[in-house]
């Protein structure tokens, strides 16, 4: 009788918390997953050309950066101005006063020592990049021109 | 007849189909494990980006090469060390290849800017104009 009983009891494997254990392992990825999402400045180069383009004077401000960090920013009205690596935010007005003159045609210059830090750069670019104005007639104007002087040029 | 019938629904439990759960979530951990890319290059270079407060996100997903220029100078591109005078070598075929392609530098803050525009000039060679200069939000 015994014996009987025993052949009959089905061989069961337990499923319900299979669902537990898979939610287990989804959260576990998703709270290690990075999506990697790129973030940065964007540059728009040049093309490399024999031919000079060229610019009036009076719509260009041109900045240079020696190798400590300190700017010398020349544009028509400032004559050469010195700008020390704390007041990089002057870059910012200077600029956007000189976009609301000229409008479109601003170019802006960026002359970097080569023993310059990246940081440097990066920094004045920045101020440039931020540089926001709104013209009467209710256009935005952003410094979008914007040239990076290599450094073998004099 | 009728009385029976209706007796008979009163009593039948409620029951909410539990089997496929386990289907649905190994189909989310398969996506997530398929889509999961780990990120291996933080931990062989030490690169810190510079910080800027106009940092914008990148939305383009394809489309993309890297260069990586650690503390020490050295250049990368994808993945493979290239003498910062022939990154144009490595570029020409990948422009040729895809016109589009936008390279994103990232650049280690305390490089110095002549290493920085020897690269730049080489991009300019192979007509790789679109960059990013890779930043970090801040500064």
């Amino acid at each position: 009788m015994e014996l009987r009983q025993k052949k009959k009891s089905r061989a069961n494997i337990p499923t319900a918390s299979m669902g537990d254990i898979a939610f287990l392992i989804i959260i576990f990825f998703m709270t290690t997953t990075v999506f990697t999402r790129e973030k940065g400045i964007k540059m728009l180069l040049p093309e490399k050309s024999e031919t000079e383009t060229k610019v009036k004077p009076e719509n260009v401000v041109s900045i240079l950066i020696n190798p400590e960090g300190a700017l010398k920013l020349k544009a028509s009205g400032y004559d050469g101005i010195d700008i020390s690596p704390q007041q990089y935010n002057e870059v910012r007005r200077i600029v956007e006063e000189k976009l609301l003159e000229r409008d479109t045609l601003l170019v802006v210059s960026l002359r970097t020592s080569k023993d310059a830090r990246y940081q440097a750069m990066i920094s004045v670019l920045d101020q440039i990049k931020l540089c926001r104005v709104v013209t009467q007639d209710g256009r935005e104007l952003r410094a979008n021109k914007i040239s990076l002087i290599p450094t073998s040029e004099e | 007849m009728m009385r029976k019938s209706i007796i008979r629904r009163f009593t039948r439990t409620p029951d909410i189909p539990t089997a496929s759960t386990a289907d649905v979530a190994f189909l989310l951990i398969l996506f997530f494990m398929v889509t999961t890319v780990f990120r291996a290059t933080s931990l062989s270079l030490k690169l810190v980006l510079p910080k800027a407060k106009s940092t914008e996100r990148i939305l383009i997903r394809r489309n993309i090469a890297h260069i990586w220029i650690d503390n020490s100078g050295r250049v990368f591109i994808d993945d493979s060390l290239v003498p910062k005078e022939r990154v144009s070598t490595k570029m020409l075929p990948k422009i040729a290849e895809n016109p589009e392609l936008v390279t994103i530098l990232n650049i280690h803050e305390d490089i110095e800017y002549g290493t920085v525009d020897v690269v730049l000039d080489q991009l300019k060679e192979s007509r790789a104009f679109k960059i990013t200069f890779a930043t970090e939000f801040g500064g």
